[in-house]
């Protein structure tokens, strides 16, 4: 009897391998291509991360061209052209890096890279030749050669490998360098995941490149360089036990080439001294002695939880490649300077911490004001180890940690104390690590890890408080500057106007300016005239009703102060500290005093470093200037200035405000009805 | 009927000059406190009756709007306040150059005017007519008696009223509103005040205050001032405020009765209840411009179905404003809240002339006679 096929072999029979453009398909969405303007965006961005990622790695200053035109083939059609001036790709190598999925240096290497998975521009090739059945033409150079390869590529999408359709030598004016060209099906749009902002986030993050764009439409942008320092190059380092899972574990040993756990331990993984390690076995009850190979089960297990108990070195953070504050405000100011915010908040960059066994380090910067939309949500630039992160903001742990803050405290409008807030801000948040928890393959948003949402909070807090102080300070120089209108130029014209109809002499205006003020102000000037040398006056005027002995401190750089002299001389300074100070004359009611800073020529003097302080008179009645912080030791007349104070808390007299009255013009007059004349 | 004299001018004394000088004169006292203030070293500032909604009552006891008696102040320890008492004084000073050049200004110009004012120069017109308003709170004194006035000039009078104008040579011009003015009646100047109109005679039982052209040209060429001793006031819609001022006049003066013939619809009840119990915004001076005794003749919703009037449909505008007026307290009595009640069921709305389906002479011969009657008016 004829014995028909087993229910194996029929299986067997339907079982073949996948093609790539089948894996690809139903991936789109993970790899980025699930629409034609996600696919512009994608390719562009996975270009340009290779070619940031090449330049860091020869250690030259990443210059990335970027153009997007489009294709008369047909409507939704545009021609991709990214170049840079990396290191270039050998010939043998290009067909590989472009053509092939999954193939990749970085893949396995346990450091802070843009591109991790060795997916990213084949797929892109292969979604362009899905497309439009175009080839995709690679040029390369490096530098010890004297031509550029041309390489025309098509991907077999059957067998997952490239093949090169035509193969040139061409002259290129680069010494070396990379350029892709490719035409796939897409859409272009300006929208906040445009191309453009994704050029522009990586401009703010990467300060050391230069990068052009050119539309479609024409247009081109360019984002000069504002370092050229080359970020230091990532270190592969080893994983650390901390937050290392136990299949990793098992891996990571059976791949060991030691022939001890002894041995291998030190080895493979980073932190363990001899101190840990021997407590470590010690917890493990195991000898050292071990095959790391062998080791399954509870005693693999209970080693594992002894690494982790034990306390070990903090991994390297060689591997991770912050930012760094200087830079974080030195490409917000590159970037942004056209929104001409008035505040840049000095940014954090924390220390790194570890989680599941990587080390990772959260940097956040912050804008405000100027050009910013003032009742809108604030711009949230989300950046994965420095790549902007353009989709998927709402299932972010970066937005998630934004609106854990209570912005409401630090000065911006948030609907219930959650959420985005809304004010004219961006904020930037940079983290960094060998290994970042991604929500998803895409690449798109981080995942909800408690340690990481904890650095977050801690690092917005405090760009959160240095914003509060801006704001207050603002709202303090806001209310300075009504008052000086009213007492410099109102109240004149008023007593003139009022004296002129009663037909009497103007009196004098010393009390009522007193009594409006009550406070001690110290205001700054830069010099007047044409080109001034550089420099600046501090005026200290006693607009309170009684005279005051006063002191004026003021900190700035210790360069700064070394470049300066004083008119008049200061009573004290300490150089190295870039402190000075002065005694000043008595001051009457209404009187002032200046002090005057002259900088040698060639000195830049921006009023935003130098901290005044004034002595003498409690803060409450101090305007544009702070109290002495306790931290200086040099109050020279102390009893004097002290009883003062001491005098001035005990009178402490509240502001004489119209206390409980209404102010007739803050009040909403009664809306007009229907009759009027 | 009292014989009517002659229209006659004659050039006024000084005595009767048209400028009152003692109305300008708290605006003085109003510099004179704030210069004390500054002599004394204290921060300038004015009490002011706050113009709030929630300080604006209906007083049901005289029927008008009145300031309540919350105040709020002005001073110069802030930006805003300062810059109004600022404006203030500018502002006073301009009155009393004008008050010496015998000029007036309409609200527009002094807000134009303002641009000589450099710190003191007004951002919107809102604000200047605000600001002149806070005047006339603070001074107890009508805009008119500061010399301004808005760009619509009041409305016209027909009927046996004889009164006597300063005009603007300082004449004094003795005018009957029948028998000296052309068909369109005798127009009245903003300033309707004493020094300006001085009433010299009438043969008037009444007066009717008309809200439409039409009517009161229909009325007048029917002979209905004379035939039955009217006189009569075009309104010219939401009445002006010498329009006011001058029926207050006559009624408070010349003891006239005062009844409001307007069209029968929610926006012509607005414009009885703005004659009879003034306005929010002129709340702070009822006392000058109300007429707390007008009464409403008609179109009533009454009327529409007893004389069988064309009508239109209320539009949900209509609606609203009718529901609108159910808390308003001036029209909380119980014949305004029938009233309201009925054109709402009814939800019908009529204008005056659509009486002429009777003819020309019905308005005159049948409605009215009948209406007056209905009010023990005639």
């Amino acid at each position: 009897m004829p014995r028909g096929p087993t229910l194996a072999e029929q299986l067997a029979a339907k079982q073949r391998q996948i093609s790539v453009a089948e894996f690809f398909e139903r991936n789109r969405q993970i790899l980025g291509f699930d629409n034609p303007q996600r696919a512009l965006l994608t390719t562009v961005k996975e270009a340009v991360d290779n070619s940031l990622d090449a330049a860091e790695e020869a250690r030259v200053l990443p210059e990335v061209d970027v153009e997007i035109a489009r294709e008369e083939s047909g409507p939704d059609r545009f021609r991709v052209i990214v170049s840079d001036n990396g290191p270039g790709i050998l010939k043998r190598e290009i067909p590989n890096v472009f053509g092939r999925l999954l193939y990749g240096s970085r893949f396995h290497a346990n450091r802070q890279s843009r591109g991790q998975q060795g997916i990213g521009i084949s797929a892109a090739v292969l979604y362009s030749g899905l497309t439009t059945a175009r080839p995709v033409r690679v040029t390369s150079k490096v530098a010890e050669e004297e031509a550029a390869h041309v390489l025309d590529l098509v991907l077999d999408t059957q067998k997952n490998l490239p093949r090169t359709v035509r193969d040139e030598l061409e002259l290129w004016d680069r010494p070396h360098g990379t350029r892709i060209e490719l035409v796939l099906k897409a859409k272009y749009l300006r929208s906040r995941q445009s191309p453009l902002e994704y050029l522009r986030g990586t401009a703010i993050v990467n300060p050391h490149a230069r990068l052009t764009f050119r539309e479609p439409d024409g247009t081109r942008t360019t984002f000069e360089r504002a370092s050229t320092e080359t970020p230091p190059v990532s270190k592969e380092v080893l994983p650390h036990p901390y937050g290392l899972e136990l299949g990793e574990f098992a891996t990571i040993l059976k791949q060991s080439a030691e022939r001890t756990l002894r041995e291998a331990l030190p080895k493979r993984l980073a932190g363990v001294t001899p101190r840990a390690l021997r407590e470590v076995l010690e917890r493990a009850k195991l000898t050292g002695a071990e095959a790391p190979g062998d080791l399954h089960g509870p005693p693999l297990e209970g080693l594992l939880a002894a690494l982790h108990e034990v306390s070990m070195l903090p991994p390297s953070t060689d591997a991770l490649s912050p930012i760094g504050a200087v830079l974080i405000k030195r490409g917000l100011r590159n970037v942004l300077g056209e929104l001409r915010p008035e505040f840049y908040a000095p940014p954090v960059s924390r220390a790194p911490k570890v989680r599941a066994g990587a080390p990772f380090l959260v940097e956040v910067g912050l804008v405000y004001g100027g050009a910013l939309p003032a009742d809108q949500p604030i711009q949230l630039l989300r950046f994965a180890n420095r790549v902007p992160l353009l989709f998927q903001q709402g299932a972010c742990a970066i937005t998630t940690a934004v609106g854990a803050v209570d912005w409401r405290r630090y000065g911006l409008d948030q609907r219930g104390g959650a959420g985005l807030p809304v004010g004219p801000c961006i904020l930037l948040v940079h983290v960094a690590s060998t290994r970042l928890p991604y929500t998803s393959e895409s690449k798109e948003a981080l995942a909800e890890d408690p340690e990481l949402l904890k650095e977050l909070q801690l690092a917005l807090q405090v760009v959160a408080r240095s914003l509060k102080g801006h704001i207050s300070r603002k709202t303090r120089r806001a209310y300075a500057s009504e008052k000086f209108t009213i007492i410099r130029r109102i109240l004149p014209q008023i007593a003139e106007k009022a004296s002129g109809l009663v037909g009497e002499s103007v009196p004098d205006l010393t009390p009522v300016i007193t009594e409006i003020m009550n406070v001690v102000t110290l205001e700054t000037a830069g010099p007047e005239g044409p080109n001034p040398a550089p420099g600046l006056t501090a005026t200290v005027t006693n607009y309170t009703a009684r005279p005051r002995v006063l002191e004026l401190f003021v900190e700035m750089p210790p360069e700064l102060l070394r470049a300066s002299s004083f008119e008049p001389a200061p009573d004290g300074s300490e150089a190295g500290l870039g402190r000075a100070w002065w005694t000043l004359p008595k001051l009457a009611p209404n009187g002032h005093a200046e002090v005057r800073l002259r900088a040698a020529a060639g000195t830049e003097v921006d009023g935003n470093d130098l901290d005044w302080y004034v002595a003498g008179v409690d803060e409450a009645h101090l305007l544009g200037a702070e109290p002495l912080p306790g931290d200086w030791d040099v109050r020279l007349p102390r009893q004097l200035v002290e009883a003062a104070e001491a005098a001035e808390v005990a009178a402490a007299a509240p502001d004489a405000d119209e206390g409980g009255e209404v102010d007739y013009d803050g009040a909403e007059k009664a809306a007009e009805l229907e009759e009027d004349d | 009927m009292a014989p009517r004299k002659p229209p006659s001018s004659k050039k006024t004394t000084d005595d009767a000059a048209p400028v009152r000088i003692d109305a300008l004169n708290p605006t003085l006292d109003l510099a004179r406190e704030v210069y004390d203030q500054l002599g004394k070293g204290q921060v300038p500032r004015m009490r002011l009756p706050l113009r709030t909604k929630q300080n604006i009552q209906f007083q049901l006891k005289e029927g008008v709007w009145r300031l309540g008696r919350a105040t709020g102040t002005r001073s110069a320890r802030k930006l805003d306040g300062a810059l109004m008492l600022l404006r203030t004084f500018y502002l006073v000073d301009f009155i009393h150059e004008m008050a010496r050049d015998r000029k007036t200004s309409t609200l527009r110009e002094l807000y134009y005017i303002s641009e000589q004012w450099k710190d003191a120069k007004f951002h919107s017109e809102d604000e200047s007519n605000l600001l002149v308003e806070d005047l006339e709170v603070l001074c107890q004194r009508l805009r008119e008696d500061f010399r301004l006035h808005p760009e619509e000039n009041g409305a016209s009078v027909i009927g046996d009223l004889t009164i006597e104008e300063t005009n603007r040579k300082g004449l004094a011009k003795r005018i009957n509103c029948r028998d000296d003015v052309g068909d369109g009646g005798y127009a009245l100047p903003f300033n309707v005040e004493k020094e300006k109109i001085r009433f010299k005679g009438h043969g008037a039982k009444f007066v009717l205050a008309i809200e439409c052209g039409g009517m009161v040209d229909r009325l007048a060429e029917n002979g209905f001032d004379e035939a039955q001793d009217a006189l009569l006031v075009h309104l010219k819609g939401q009445p002006a405020r010498s329009t006011r001022r001058f029926l207050k006049r006559l009624n408070e003066e010349l003891k006239l009765p005062v009844v409001v013939f307007t069209d029968g619809d929610p926006w012509s009840f607005r414009i009885y209840a703005s004659v009879a119990y003034g306005a929010i915004k002129t709340a702070h001076i009822s006392n000058y411009l109300a007429t707390p005794t007008a009464e409403f003749l008609g179109v009533t919703a009454a009327d529409i179905e007893n004389y069988r009037l064309p009508s239109d449909s209320l539009t949900d505008q209509d609606t609203h404003a009718l529901e609108a007026m159910r808390t308003d307290p001036r029209f909380a009595t119980a014949d305004w809240r029938s009233e309201i009640d009925l054109m709402l069921k009814n939800g019908k709305k009529a204008e005056q002339q659509s009486l002429a389906k009777y003819g020309l002479n019905y308005v005159t011969e049948t409605y009215l006679p009948e209406k007056l009657a209905e009010m023990d008016v005639i």
